[in-house]
């Protein structure tokens, strides 16, 4: 028998919707899933993705690409690929790895909450395939990661990371809770595919496997390439939905985005950006962090809230502010409470380095270079330990990451500033004026408990460092370090270090 | 029966008291815990151990405690200061003027 053409049955299949006649509508597609709001329920009849796929179509392309990624994979498996990588960029993967594999786990229960509760047969349908993507990216991720644990037990954290109290983490776990698991799935389209997807990772990912091809880690360009091609085509779902929602209700739509927008970029700061500005090694540099931003995720951003006739988020001067310290300030925070990560933190800050950086941002020796100079000067008196934690960064209440973020006053001092709430009984700090106002909006939201408050609460014990690690699942053999002090601190030996701790803690 | 009353707080054993605290131009907010006893000479030194000669140089002057935009006398004691629990306080230098 003769098959018919894809025209002449798609339009049928692709959309295909029941009429209910032993219940209401409300109880298939409930408020709190489906989250129609103020939007009309005929109005999602108009959902219409741009690219569609049939799931012959979808079969045999996917059955391609895991053929391709995991032929490259046995291929290198016999090179020393691996072996001759850079330190800086390895740690670069074990944070993706660590960091995206059960994030990529998390998604497929987003994508099935839209292939269930999604208000339009196409919109379900092209989620079913997003929950198959997201899968996929899950296992890629794991196997992947999974294949160098004999080599560096650190690549353990590619399943570990997830399982554990680590505050990296928790803070991954408050963001994708917040944008996955919480909402309804119009919330989610928009806050998901939208924003996240189409917004940051669609384009991080591109770079990502640029940077990765550069510094010579096929395997893993490859992986990332793999991967990026199933985000293109699944994150069309946020479109259709922004149109239907932004026509009928433009204030939540302005309100989802602006949130998603923050929580994506306060997350790409910590992880991101440390990768591209200290622990890619110069040579391999193409942009800075702030250029691929301004290229790759904010002009494309402003053009999209353009065309649905979107106003820039209400925090826009201070994310643009941002971007000149944000992921500085975290970079030190993760370099100095390194003991806590399952990657070695490269500091970054050798002379070369540092006219790079100086370049990049004029005010990074203003705001960061005299505080790095103090760590140069203690690791070359000998004094690594004066460079380790003996407490805990303060984490903001919403984003869960450091309180860092300096900012210049009009005398032109920069500092870091304290964001305070009173709220119930309690005080709520924030590492940004932003971070406190979304966490007072969405302050009937579920939150999770910072590492302060479980630690402050008692449920660490002992209250020490040790304690601290044990609680977040780190082990001795894992646990981050510089990998290479000299690299950064040689060129500074034998200069006058004056007001330095002394290794009993009194300065000299 | 013996009525209870409530102790001062200068009658009682010292408490607890997690700061959020900045020192100086350092560049986060760490978590550090004093006592109810604690005077501002005292919380500016546990503030300093983190951070002063280990990401800060040390400089040659008196440490003060600000408060709610207030410096404080060295001598006054955390509870004499009403500084509660998971409050801010920035420890800074103090440098005369025209140093």
């Amino acid at each position: 028998m003769a098959l018919l053409k894809r025209e002449e049955w798609q339009g049928f299949v692709r959309d295909v919707d029941w009429t209910p006649t032993y219940v209401d509508d409300e109880a298939i597609y409930p408020e709190w899933h489906s989250g129609t709001g103020k939007v009309p329920r005929e109005a999602w009849l108009n959902w219409e993705e741009s690219y569609k796929v049939t799931y012959p179509e979808y079969v045999a392309t996917q059955r391609e690409k895991e053929s391709s990624a995991y032929a490259v994979k046995a291929a290198l498996q016999r090179s020393n690929n691996f072996e001759v990588l850079d330190e800086g960029w390895k740690s670069a993967t074990k944070m993706h790895f660590g960091g995206v594999a059960l994030v990529e786990y998390a998604a497929v229960l987003g994508e099935l909450k839209m292939a269930r509760f999604g208000l339009n047969g196409a919109w379900r349908n092209m989620a079913t395939f997003g929950q198959l993507d997201e899968m996929r990216h899950a296992q890629i991720t794991t196997f992947f990661g999974h294949e160098f644990i004999a080599k560096d037990p650190q690549y353990d954290w590619t399943q570990r990371t997830f399982h554990t109290n680590d505050w990296v983490p928790i803070s991954a776990r408050n963001l994708f809770d917040g944008m996955m698991t919480a909402p309804n799935v119009v919330d989610l389209a928009i806050e998901l595919p939208f924003t996240f997807e189409t917004g940051f990772t669609n384009l991080q990912f591109v770079a990502l496997s640029a940077d990765a091809l550069e510094s010579g880690d096929v395997n893993f360009a490859n992986m990332i390439s793999s991967i990026q091609t199933d985000e293109a085509r699944h994150s069309q779902q946020g479109g259709p939905t922004m149109e239907i929602l932004v026509e009928h209700d433009p204030v939540r739509a302005q309100w989802i985005i602006d949130k998603s927008f923050w929580g994506s970029a306060r997350i790409f700061a910590a992880l991101t950006g440390p990768a591209m500005d200290y622990y890619t090694p110069l040579e391999h540099r193409k942009q800075s962090y702030r250029e691929f931003m301004e290229e790759w995720v904010i002009d494309q951003f402003i053009h999209t809230i353009e065309d649905y006739g979107l106003k820039k988020p209400w925090f826009w001067d201070e994310f643009m502010q941002g971007l000149d310290t944000w992921h500085h300030g975290l970079h030190m925070g993760l370099w100095f409470w390194r003991p806590t990560l399952w990657w070695r933190p490269k500091a970054g800050v050798s002379k070369d380095e540092r006219e790079w950086l100086r370049e990049k941002y004029p005010n990074w020796e203003t705001v960061y270079g005299d505080k790095w100079d103090v760590m140069i000067d203690q690791v070359n008196a000998d004094n690594v330990e004066a460079t380790l934690p003996e407490t805990l960064p303060w984490l903001c209440s919403t984003c869960h990451l450091p309180a860092c973020n300096a900012t210049q006053s009009r005398d032109g001092k920069w500092r870091v500033r304290t964001w305070q709430l009173d709220y119930d009984g309690r005080k709520y700090h924030f590492c940004t004026n932003t971070c406190r106002q979304i966490f007072w909006k969405d302050r009937d939201n579920v939150n999770h408990e910072t590492l302060i408050d479980r630690f402050l609460a008692g449920q660490i014990q002992p209250m020490d460092v040790g304690g601290v690690l044990a609680y977040m699942g780190m082990t001795p053999e894992v646990m981050g370090d510089d990998p290479d002090y000299a690299a950064w601190t040689r060129d500074y030996v034998g200069r006058a270090a004056p007001g330095l701790a002394t290794p009993a803690g009194k300065a000299s | 029966m013996t009525q209870q009353t409530e102790l001062g707080v200068e009658d009682r054993a010292p408490e607890l008291v997690p700061l959020n605290a900045i020192f100086a131009t350092d560049f986060v907010q760490i978590l550090v815990p004093v006592t109810t006893a604690n005077t501002m000479d005292e919380v500016a030194a546990a503030v300093a151990h983190h951070v002063e000669g280990k990401r800060v140089r040390a400089l040659p002057y008196r440490k003060v405690v600000l408060h709610n935009g207030r410096a404080l006398p060295g001598d006054l004691t955390v509870a004499e200061a009403g500084i509660a629990p998971m409050d801010h306080i920035a420890v800074e230098y103090d440098i005369p003027e025209g140093s």
